[in-house]
């Protein structure tokens, strides 16, 4: 049996290599010409450097600043356009609409999430698929906010597309859905906002940038509703003692709950232009 | 599915508000766990898990590889789950996907530690035999033969299990440092064991109305409105985290929670260990 | 008195919405028979039309190009590769499109839409006959060493003349692409080189130090038309093509000269007079999108 199953496992790794041989996209016919300083960077700070400065002159606990704005895509039921520095996402929100004819009868709605990369999002060009752990994540993360029973029956669809990966790309995703599902006027018990922090050493780094991401140590990622202070998503990656799990956390919380200040505002906003 | 009417779903949540669950544990108590080690001989270890009637595999092979440019000095470890259609009719065809992608990426998160390497599991740099040209590639790949809930933890222990009935074969690189891929001698002879002290138990929480339980029953996870989802390690360190299910959790209750997790792993760890040890013990035997 | 009114109006409305759902046909005659559009437009005028150059900064040249709704994201990575024995001297340019399920309610995850490939077919037959790009540029060695263009089309916004933005957002990402400057290793391999190595003056020099732009000549644009009856609508929404189903595609470069010329089948059976016609609203636009991509230009030279 363990045969068969490593069997299916080297298959699917074929498939995939003729795939991209099927494309002209692969590695063995182009490159990129990467810039040789990078390949051999030593660490980006260690423990000592206490006032070291981040890529992008932040201090440890600053976020970078979040822009939000609604109705992005016009033929979607609503829509979210977030920029937090480099990282640029659109969600957009379709329905409630039809559920695919396979599907139960259900009494309650259903969510489906989907999140893919443009294939240019990343520095080194990408194969622009669909990202099956993160849809699923933004699923969990925002199920807990969403009333479902007030579309049974139906589905909502909410896409969402990574322009541009420059750190921290799910927890703007989650945020950026949330301020689409509320343009698309879904029910919800709050807004969700998500905030991540990297460990580095000992150093906590809120809403890090790609580059601290690939030499994190360790990293913490909460989706919370700040109005209720209730947490609709929580991953951990790394080893965390007590007091650092728990001083992450509840800087994540703090942020999140300006974060969500934020999203209010721009639907604010969005909501007085209509009304002009 | 589980279809329970509502006189079962009232049965199972009052017996958790009481501390007495239907089959008469307590909140934090698990089921009896049986290890079996080397269930697969092909495999460079195997072991297999039973947590009540959840029946789980999980099987290592290594297999020589190339250390990734940005890591030059580490090896690569690869989590694969997969479910089989005769632990649910569902899982037939590609229904069982959805579920077994999910365990994936939680064992991933909570077993491989972070990008930079560090952190918890596997000594991804015991694994490499020449720096930047030549290491081991383990597969992990777990297989859910039967399912009665807590999948997870079943393969969390699963796999712990495994990597420490793994032995890879010692390897004599030929001295000529100037080839570009130095020439390897696989010795069928020798092999090495893992350190697997430091890999980390998971231990899922469910919560079922105002408490939460270990090692839920399928009938348990039913009636879950989340679960949490915690790997420690045995200095007591949160090595990974995360969070299923639906509703939205108050921030309090998870650190309450990860204290619960922490005392019920140490437990989880001794037990395991003895269980481990006798499965060997056994194997040497036969 | 005000409040019937009030009342009324909002009936009225409700019917108008009511027969736009029931009979859009009709809805849309009556329109053109009035010579407008539901939009307000004339009928052959196009909506507006924006450029945004740069927009994504992790590519070598990009381009956001807004028709109406219609927003289309292009962005060009510039990767190296050996050059084939029959042309070396040449790059190559590789065109792809998306249509990612954000875009419109009727692509859904995991299935593409059906216009995509038909699309980016186009797209490249276009840009690659219009001979808008000089392949020998992309060449950096000789027989060993050239530029793959790679630009990747993503519609972020579908709202009818897909092609027509498309086309658009790539001459624009076209115009902005700035070349890295590279130089050969000693494995002959291409590597980028940095500023401070600029500075130094290593003895690898680079190979493409005055070849950072590419030179467009004859950059082609395009009008979609719907024929219907008499009609010509340039322009058209997505409403406007799933109701009247008969487009013509015309693509001209900016001397006016015909690149292409694509009308797949449809109920309507054009006069060569109305593709005249056709052609004649192309050329306006044509000078419309020039002045348009000219001021982003030179918007982005300011800054």
């Amino acid at each position: 049996m363990a045969e068969l199953f490593l069997f299916e496992k080297q298959t699917q790794q074929n498939l995939k290599k003729d795939r991209m041989a099927a494309k002209p996209a692969t590695t063995s016919t182009t490159y990129s010409p990467i810039d040789p300083i990078h390949k051999t960077r030593p660490p980006i700070f260690s423990n000592s450097d206490v006032d070291w400065l981040r890529p992008d002159s932040r201090s440890f606990h600053q976020c970078r600043p979040a822009f939000f704005r609604t109705g992005a895509v016009n033929s979607a039921a609503g829509s979210a356009y977030a920029e937090f520095g480099n990282t640029k996402v659109i969600v957009s929100v379709f329905g409630p609409r039809e559920s695919k004819k396979a599907m139960m009868y259900s009494d309650i709605g259903r969510l489906n999430c989907n999140v893919s990369y443009t294939t240019f999002a990343t520095p080194v060009r990408g194969q622009g698929s669909d990202h099956k752990e993160f849809s699923s994540m933004l699923h969990k993360a925002l199920e807990g906010a969403i009333i479902l029973e007030t579309f049974p029956k139906t589905t909502v669809d909410v896409f969402a597309l990574v322009l541009e990966s420059g750190g921290s790309d799910l927890p703007v995703v989650i945020s950026c859905a949330s301020v689409a599902l509320a343009d698309a006027g879904i029910m919800m018990y709050d807004l969700v906002a998500s905030v991540s922090v990297s460990c580095l050493g000992k150093n906590l780094l809120i809403d890090p940038v790609s580059e601290e991401e690939s030499s994190q140590d360790g990293s913490l990622m909460i989706a919370c509703m700040p109005s209720r202070y209730e947490v609709t998503q929580l991953t951990v990656t790394g080893e965390w003692s007590t007091p650092n799990f728990n001083e992450a956390m509840q800087l994540c919380l703090d942020a999140s709950a300006k974060l969500g200040k934020i999203m209010r505002s721009c639907l604010k906003e969005a909501a007085s232009d209509v009304q002009e | 599915m589980v279809g329970l009417s509502e006189g079962e779903k009232e049965f199972i949540k009052g017996g958790i508000s009481q501390d007495l669950r239907a089959d008469g544990r307590k909140r934090y108590t698990y089921r009896p766990i049986y290890i079996e080690t080397g269930v697969i001989p092909q495999a460079n270890g195997s072991a297999r898990v039973r947590l009540g009637s959840t029946d789980v595999i999980a099987s290592v092979k290594a297999e020589l590889g190339k250390p990734s440019p940005m890591q030059p000095d580490k090896g690569k470890v690869a989590i694969f789950v997969d479910c089989s259609p005769t632990a649910e009719p569902i899982f037939e065809g590609r229904g069982g996907e959805e579920l077994s992608a999910e365990l994936s990426g939680a064992l991933q998160h909570c077993l491989l530690g972070a990008k930079s390497g560090s952190g918890p599991g596997i000594d991804l740099s015991s694994l490499v035999v020449v720096e930047g040209k030549i290491c081991w590639d383990l597969y992990v790949d777990g297989l859910v033969i039967s399912s009665d809930g807590n999948l997870l933890d079943a393969l969390g222990a699963a796999i712990k299990a495994a990597l420490s009935n793994t032995g890879i074969p010692r390897v004599h690189v030929a001295v000529n440092a100037a080839d570009e891929q130095p020439e390897v001698d696989i010795s069928d002879e020798e092999f090495l064991q893992f350190d697997t002290s430091g890999v980390p138990v998971i231990v899922t929480l469910t919560k079922v109305g105002k408490h939460y339980i270990v090692d839920a029953t399928s009938e348990e996870e039913s009636q879950m409105s989340s679960a949490v989802s915690i790997s420690v390690n045995r200095r007591g360190h949160i090595c990974g985290m995360i969070k299923r299910g639906g509703q939205g959790l108050d921030p309090s209750v998870i650190l309450d929670m990860t204290s619960v997790a922490n005392f019920v792993s140490r437990q989880l760890i001794e037990k395991l260990d003895s269980e481990i040890a006798a499965a060997e013990a056994d194997e040497d035997e036969s | 008195m005000g409040l019937p009114n009030a009342s009324e109006d909002l009936s009225a409305e409700m019917e108008v919405d009511a027969f736009r759902r029931l009979f859009p046909l009709r809805y849309f005659e009556r329109h053109l028979s009035e010579s407008i559009r539901p939009d307000a437009r004339p009928l052959g005028r196009a909506r507006d039309t924006t450029i945004s150059l740069g927009a994504v900064a992790s590519a070598d040249g990009s381009a956001l190009a807004k028709i109406g709704s219609t927003t289309m994201l292009a962005a060009i990575k510039m990767e190296v590769m050996t050059p084939s024995l029959e042309s070396p001297d040449e790059g190559c340019v590789s065109i792809d499109f998306h249509m990612p399920p954000i875009c419109s309610p009727i692509v859904r995850p995991g299935r593409p839409a059906e216009a995509a490939p038909v699309v980016a077919k186009q797209l490249s037959d276009t840009i690659l006959s219009s001979g808008m790009i000089n392949l020998k540029e992309l060449s950096l060695v000789s027989g060993k060493a050239a530029w793959m263009a790679y630009l990747d089309i993503y519609c972020l916004d579908a709202d009818g003349a897909l092609f027509d933005a498309a086309l658009l957002s790539a001459v624009a990402a076209f115009s902005h692409l700035q070349i890295p400057v590279v130089s050969l290793d000693y494995d002959g391999k291409i590597v980028m080189v940095t500023e401070e190595q600029k500075e130094e003056n290593l003895e690898n020099q680079p190979v493409n130090k005055d070849k950072r732009k590419l030179t467009l000549s004859s950059i082609p644009f395009s009008l979609t038309c719907i024929l219907h009856k008499n009609y010509i609508l340039a322009d058209p929404t997505a409403e406007e093509e799933s109701i009247m189903e008969t487009l013509v595609t015309l693509v001209l470069d900016s001397s006016c000269q015909l690149v292409s010329l694509y009308k797949p089948g449809g109920p309507v059976l054009a006069y060569t007079s109305a593709v005249q016609d056709c052609i004649a609203l192309t050329r306006q636009r044509v000078k419309e999108l020039q002045d348009i991509l000219d001021e982003a230009i030179s918007g982005m030279e300011i800054d």
